[in-house]
């Protein structure tokens, strides 16, 4: 199994893009007809210029200067304003392709199996959708453009100049085989640098992420200058990767030069000839010396930009390879037919590991509170998992009201685990993401619910309070209420808790356990308990230990059994000292 | 707007003094290589001239070996200067991207708001793109140089058609400048966006677990795609302003190119120069359009180099919360006296070297607050002492006292380089027994955060790793919450056990932590309500009883 996020091939990076084009056929044929129009705009004005050697030549008078200078004027005008639609034509093709990628990259990201995400480290992903998001978009909007002109104007500048003296035109294309040697000669050395370039950055943004997130520890350890030796590591090796493939691309620019020298050479060897024979004017060799240098730029760009093409290529293949992950997917789904939630055989161990779960069934009827209770490493947070449908279960079922877990809608099962996160924007946004377009009313009501409401609206701007990442900074008990009221605006038939209230502390604890009871009121609840007040207040209190149900029973019938349970109990209640 | 273009300003003249050699050097062989393609057309020239018009074999030999010649001091000339060149913008990129990276983990705290996907943004796209400045420098230069070299070929042949290009080009550049603050605003704009659409797909991508949690990756993926529309709108803003601009640049510069051919076709005819020399002239007014082009461009480079290096700046130049540590306490005696900061509203503590205090905060605020001043002392009234001295004015590298974030951050590696944090090499078997942490065997790999951990070993592991710190003062909030209550007993035993001697603060409302204490500290309302044994406490103070007892 790989550790990495998948990388799309570079026949499947071309199948997403020729898909993209059709979908978008008329737009796409408008932007190449712009582009095509400028492209001859720009070819005129060294033909007009041939024929008027010739003119000079041949000892024409003043005047015939006129149709060259009208020509010229009118190839500058339409040029200019075909160049400015082209452009943009081609640029908001580009952009709009890149937005519908990077929209559906972040939705398939989102959907990615928690095992896999957790495998490949967050910081892979992070980096696909900022650092490769902006690679292609500059990619896009600065080169592309001027790649698709450079081409058009390539072919139209060689019709030219086969148009003149198809003697000429071969001469010219001399060059032509140069220039694909150079880039074969170039792309298959280039491949493999930009490869291993990208997998730097991506390590260098992976440890910065790392760094930034944990700067509260990185400060209380001292390890600030641990840490920059790491950055400054991985970023120097970025550096001297980029810098050698830059080495190589120098290398291949002098082939480029040789191309074009011996392109350059050859037309005026042969036009030098074809004049001598009185094959062709002086004014067309001229004309079409003139074209082929006019093509150096252009071309070299087209080279150049090859290279850039192809680093936003190994972009393109990291989005795309998102896209064609395999997602958990909940499109619609099954209605449950009931709210009973059921374990039934259920056996799981995560990549290589022991067994974590070993045939556990268990059965939530609808309404009931059940709390699973064991020691460390029992596989409650398993079980919460493959409850709620994280994970599927290497054999058995987990279902709700008859149907599987992973295949109910959305809206069916929730868990709040231990884990919070306060999404930046303002705190209504954040509710919002369990029912979007939820009423300002729902949301206080949800919040109120969960003895939150009156914190939230003294905050600075109320529930329109930024917070989060960079906005008022909420405490952890704060941010667990908020998950608990996100459950609330969902309103779930079946939730499942894994110790959603221990990251407060204990004191904040008993709050978040009456907001926890409050968001469970009515609904089928699995909740899983290191406080045991929680499990004494359950309906029923399971007792796992290696992944295996040992004890099953509501509080007072367990503790009179003497069993498991009963220790746990005796260990609690011990601490009171009462 | 010029006040907040210094900061950037100053940014990208540093890049610039700093990488002076390299810089110069690849500038002059820029320079080379530019007037070594400027005198191409005008080879050509003197090509039709001397050899096709004459049909001299001689000549054609002789001025093809020039041609020759030509191409190669151009292509040496532009494979050092490139390479200098790069070298300089990589190590400028490298060296940015370090200085923001230990900006932002300054041992004195960076005071800056910005969220962590925009701190990448800047780390990467931005440090990139200011450093792309000393790609533009050398190519204006170069650009200028192949415009004067062509404006001298053109006074030799003719001196009219030469004032012409010295009195259009200038005129022509300022006519198109008029558009750079317009087209520079869009990029901003652009550039502002796109940073938005990072930082919430980094925001969406940290908070995936809570967000699966709840079935709301839909919801999430479409307030994305709201955002990716403004961006795009955005974009294609800028977009039309640069288009706009790029056909209007190009409609003037071919305009001036062809005026410049027209009149020299019609010196021509007028037999005034020669057709060898047309071609020149030709050929010169049409290679002039690319450095015609390029110094054209120039303000819209500078500008996206400017939004970046301001943006940079912002982060390098923010300020730093905690003063220079100069003090050098003896003891790790803390004491707090009438210390109000946020909730806390006067409050005194005081523990004494070897001590095993518990605080007890009703309020989960209050406890954070003291947590927050403790780690970060700032904005507060009152006396906050470490051995005497003033808590934030003490040298932090003497590490009298330690305080293990709540919210625990371990790093890619072994458990080892997570516990021995510093590569010690001192045992560590003894921590982890204590933090019962033991079936983390010692050798597990620690993925990225310790995400292959779970809640409660992850916990265990910050705490193994802060008892590991032997730190004479050690200060611990809420440890134990993710650990059920079999094991919190055996942990709270080994904490006391390991912290014989030293000074300890166990923030936390866990019985069986505080039942470890030599005494327990409680606060409500931000100021100490009682004080003494957890027995005692219990037995006789109801308040405390309901807050801690279960």
């Amino acid at each position: 199994m790989t550790d990495q996020l998948t990388v799309a091939t570079p026949g499947e990076s071309r199948a997403w893009l020729r898909t993209e084009l059709r979908t978008r056929k008329t737009q796409a044929a408008l932007t190449l007809t712009a582009g095509v129009l400028a492209a001859a705009a720009s070819t005129i004005p060294a033909y007009a210029l041939g024929l008027l050697v010739d003119r000079i030549r041949a000892g024409s008078d003043a005047g015939a200067i006129v149709p060259v200078a009208v020509v010229l004027v009118a190839a500058a005008v339409v040029g200019g304003i075909a160049t400015a639609f082209g452009g943009y034509l081609t640029a908001r093709l580009g952009s709009q392709i890149l937005a519908d990628l990077r929209e559906r990259t972040i939705a398939r990201a989102l959907r990615l199996p928690a095992q896999v995400l957790d495998r490949a480290g967050r910081g892979d992903l992070l980096s696909r959708v900022s650092a490769d998001i902006s690679a292609i978009d500059r990619a896009v909007s600065e080169v592309l453009p001027g790649m698709i002109s450079a081409l058009l104007l390539a072919g139209i500048s060689l019709a030219a100049m086969i148009g003149i003296d198809w003697r000429l035109g071969l001469a010219g294309a001399v060059a032509v085989p140069l220039y694909a040697i150079g880039l074969r000669w170039y792309l298959p050395r280039a491949a493999p640098s930009y490869a291993a370039e990208r997998v730097a950055i991506a390590d260098r943004s992976q440890v910065f992420v790392e760094s930034m997130q944990g700067t509260r520890t990185v400060h209380a350890y001292g390890l600030e200058d641990r840490h920059l030796g790491s950055i400054e590591g991985l970023s120097a090796r970025a550096r001297d990767i980029s810098m050698n493939v830059f080495a190589l691309y120098t290398r291949f620019v002098w082939r480029i030069n040789r191309a074009e020298l011996t392109g350059l050479a050859s037309v005026l060897v042969v036009g030098f000839l074809l004049v001598r024979h009185g094959v062709v004017s002086v004014g067309a060799v001229s004309a079409a010396a003139l074209l082929f240098h006019r093509l150096f730029n252009p071309i070299a760009l087209v080279m150049v930009t090859f290279d850039r093409v192809q680093d936003a290529g190994a972009s393109l293949a990291r989005l795309v390879g998102v896209l064609d992950m395999d997602v958990e997917r909940r499109d619609g789904g099954t209605a449950p037919a009931g709210r009973e939630l059921v374990l039934q055989d259920v056996s799981f161990r995560y990549q290589g590991g022991p067994p974590v779960l070993s045939e556990v069934s268990l059965r939530v009827a609808p309404g009931e509170v059940v709390a699973l209770v064991g020691s460390t490493g029992a596989g409650k947070t398993t079980a919460a998992s493959l409850a709620a449908g994280i994970l599927r279960p290497e054999s058995g079922y987990a279902t709700v009201g008859g149907v599987a877990v992973t295949e109910l809608p959305a809206d069916s099962v929730a868990i709040v685990s231990q884990e919070t996160h306060v999404f930046t924007g303002p705190l209504a946004e954040d509710l919002r993401l369990a029912r979007p377009g939820a009423s300002t009313g729902e949301v206080s009501a949800a919040l109120d619910r969960v003895g939150a409401l009156a914190w939230a609206r003294d905050l600075p701007d109320g529930l329109d309070t930024v917070v989060g990442s960079g906005g008022h900074q909420l405490t952890a008990a704060q941010a667990q209420q908020l998950a608990l009221a996100r459950v609330v605006l969902l309103d779930p038939p079946v939730v499942v808790l894994d110790e959603a209230t221990a990251e407060a502390g204990s004191a904040g604890a008993r709050d978040l356990e009456q907001a926890a009871a409050a968001a469970l009121r009515g609904r089928t609840a699995l909740v899983v308990a290191h406080r045991l007040t929680q499990a004494a207040s359950a309906d029923r209190v399971i007792v796992l230990d290696h992944g295996r149900v040992v004890e099953s029973g509501s509080h007072p019938e367990l503790i009179a059994a003497g069993g498991r349970y009963a220790g746990f109990w005796a260990a609690w209640s011990a601490t009171d000292r009462r | 707007m010029s006040s907040n273009a210094k900061p950037g300003t100053a940014i990208l003249r540093r890049a610039v003094a700093r990488n002076g050699k390299r810089l110069w050097l690849g500038t002059v062989l820029a320079g080379i290589y530019q007037i070594s393609a400027a005198l191409i057309p005008v080879l050509i020239g003197v090509i039709i001239d001397r050899a096709v018009e004459t049909g001299s074999v001689t000549a054609l030999l002789t001025w093809i070996a020039v041609l020759v010649g030509l191409f190669g001091v151009l292509a040496v000339s532009y494979r050092f200067s490139a390479r200098n060149l790069q070298r300089a913008i990589a190590e400028e990129g490298h060296r940015l991207r370090v200085e923001v990276a230990a900006k932002i983990l300054h041992p004195r705290l960076v005071r800056t708001d910005r969220p962590a996907g925009d701190l990448l943004t800047i780390s990467t796209t931005d440090a990139d793109y200011t450093s792309y400045v000393l790609d533009h420098l050398p190519r204006v230069i170069s650009a200028a140089l192949a415009v004067v070299v062509s404006a001298v070929t053109l006074l030799v042949i003719s001196a009219p058609l030469g004032v012409i290009v010295l009195v259009a080009t200038p005129i022509m550049l300022v006519t198109l400048n008029l558009a750079a603050p317009l087209i520079a605003n869009r990029i901003r704009l652009q550039q502002d966006q796109a940073g938005r659409t990072t930082a919430l797909a980094t925001d969406l991508v940290t908070g995936l677990r809570p967000l699966r949690g709840i079935g709301a990756q839909d919801a999430a993926a479409e307030r994305y795609r709201v955002v990716s529309r403004e961006a795009l709108a955005a974009t294609l803003s800028a977009a039309r302003a640069q288009n706009a601009f790029q056909g209007a640049s190009t409609m003037l510069s071919t305009l001036l190119a062809g005026g410049i051919a027209i009149a020299a076709g019609w010196f021509a005819l007028t037999d005034r120069i020669t057709v060898g020399q047309f071609i020149m002239v030709i050929g010169s007014a049409q290679f002039l359009i690319e450095p015609f082009g390029t110094l054209a461009i120039v303000p819209r480079w500078y500008a996206a180099a400017r939004a970046s290096a301001d943006r940079v700046a912002s982060v390098l130049n923010a300020g730093l919360i905690l003063p220079e540590g100069t003090a050098d306490p003896a003891t790790s005696e803390l004491r707090l006296r009438g210390v109000k900061h946020g909730p806390l509203a006067g409050l005194d503590l005081h523990v004494r070297p070897g001590e095993f205090v518990g605080v007890v905060a009703y309020r989960p605020a209050e406890a954070e607050a003291l947590v927050r001043l403790l780690t970060v002392p700032d904005a507060y009234e009152g006396d906050l002492l470490l051995g005497g001295q003033r808590l934030e004015e003490v040298d932090r590298a003497r590490r009298l006292m330690h305080v293990e974030p709540h919210q625990t951050d371990l790093f890619t590696g072994s458990l080892a380089s997570n516990v021995d944090v510093h590569g010690t090499g001192v045992e560590f078997a003894e921590v982890i027994r204590a933090a019962a942490a033991d079936e983390v065997g010692l050798d597990t790999p620690i993925a990225e955060r310790g995400s292959n951990l779970s809640g409660g070993q992850r916990q265990r592991v910050a705490l193994a790793r802060a008892l590991f710190a032997r730190s004479p003062l050690l200060v611990l909030h809420d440890p134990t919450t993710a650990v059920d209550a079999v094991t919190e007993h055996a942990i709270a035993g080994g904490i006391r056990g390991l912290r014989e001697g030293h000074s300890t603060i166990v923030i936390t409302s866990s019985p069986a932590l505080l039942a470890a204490a030599d005494r327990v500290v409680v606060i409500e309302d931000g100021t100490v309500v009682a004080e003494g044994a957890h027995a005692d406490l219990s037995a006789r103070d109801d308040t405390y009883r309901q807050a801690i007892l279960r």
